[in-house]
């Protein structure tokens, strides 16, 4: 009875952990910041890392990029850090796995490459006010009625002839 | 005999007038975006619990608050890294960012349009306007209809864009549409701050 009763404790308690895991395993790696505008710089970090065992390797992946970079320096709030420049970088959201120098998995973490600062949307507009325009027009042309009647009236009958 | 000198008096005024109403025309000052006041009100409901819609581009755009209801197409950015906006010969167009996510999908989607273009005011002009829970509806390529509730509305510099809160992660489903405002500074040609719509997804 005692056995089936930690058996049953083991079990649940190994179950628990596989469930536990992967929510934990995300925390263990951390891009900074969370999102840059293409060409800026992040710092990625597998905090669970331990130095002594190697470098750690960062697999980038995203819109059409796959590519490792190892890690270059001890974090100061523990494990491993690289920089990432994210020149030439699609824009969009990329996700980076890190494995620890003794081959396990510090978990993973997503970053997101923007464009660069304000949006151009606006010229200023016109400097022109289009009702006055075409009532100014209109008015021109009446004028120009105007002035051509008026220039028949006046010239004499024998040029008409 | 009043017509002899009447109709060249009458042909006169007429020449004048419509010679000044040409050079108003031609000289007046463009009209002003609206611009949302600091302390303008800022809804803070929770998000609905929906669930989140697949990827489908939007095609279209409705705010009826403003009278928009314009066509959206997709845009990327330019080889220097800005954003792109519709083309300034389309000015009732609106742009969907297409690296982003889609309006209705976890995360916050972003729309841009032009204030203004040389022919007048154009499909964004008006966007300052809006106010916290009014409408924004937009149809998806997928013939479904996503709306959401404006959140706020902000002005900030360009040289202060808030990049992480128009295109960072969200757990909901958050939608940005972005146009420009403020002074036009003749000497870069452009205007000097960005107007951004925050808002949520509420159906």
């Amino acid at each position: 009875m005692k056995v089936s009763t930690a058996l049953c404790s083991a079990a649940l308690g190994v179950g628990l952990g596989t469930l536990l895991l992967p929510g934990a395993a995300l925390a263990d790696t951390t891009v900074s910041p969370a999102t840059t505008p293409v060409g800026g710089t992040v710092v990625l970090t597998a905090t669970t890392c331990n130095p002594k065992s190697g470098d750690a390797i960062f697999r980038v992946t995203g819109p059409n990029r796959d590519q490792n970079v190892r890690s270059t320096t001890a974090a100061a709030g523990g494990g491993l850090s690289a920089e990432l420049f994210t020149a030439g970088f699609t824009l969009g959201t990329y996700t980076v796995a890190a494995t620890c120098g003794d081959g396990s998995s510090a978990g993973s973490a997503t970053f997101t490459v923007t464009p660069i600062g304000a949006a151009p949307a606006g010229s200023g507009g016109g400097n022109r006010d289009n009702g006055a325009l075409a009532a100014g027009g209109t008015l021109l042309g009446g004028a120009a009625v105007g002035a051509v009647i008026l220039f028949r009236r006046r010239r004499p009958v024998s040029a008409v002839a | 005999m009043w017509r002899r000198r009447t109709l060249p008096a009458v042909v006169a005024l007429l020449g004048v007038t419509g010679l000044g109403l040409i050079t108003v025309g031609l000289t007046a000052d463009p009209a002003q975006p609206p611009r949302p006041p600091a302390d303008a009100p800022t809804r803070t409901q929770p998000a609905p619990d929906l669930a989140p819609l697949p990827r489908a581009a939007p095609v279209q755009v409705r705010i009826p608050a403003i009278g928009v209801r314009a066509e959206v197409v997709p845009v990327g950015a330019d080889a220097t890294g800005v954003l792109e906006v519709p083309p300034l010969d389309r000015p009732t167009l609106a742009g969907w960012y297409r690296h982003g996510v889609a309006p209705g999908e976890t995360g916050n989607a972003v729309l841009v349009g032009h204030v203004d273009s040389p022919a007048g005011p154009a499909v964004f002009f008006d966007l300052g306007q809006l106010r916290a829970g009014q409408e924004i509806q937009i149809t998806r390529a997928d013939a479904q209809v996503t709306t959401f509730a404006v959140d706020s509305v902000r002005a900030y510099p360009k040289d202060r864009f808030p990049t992480t809160l128009v295109y960072g992660p969200a757990d909901v489903a958050g939608l940005r549409l972005i146009t420009c405002g403020g002074r036009f500074d003749g000497g870069t040609g452009n205007y000097v701050d960005n107007i951004i719509v925050f808002a949520t997804r509420t159906a």
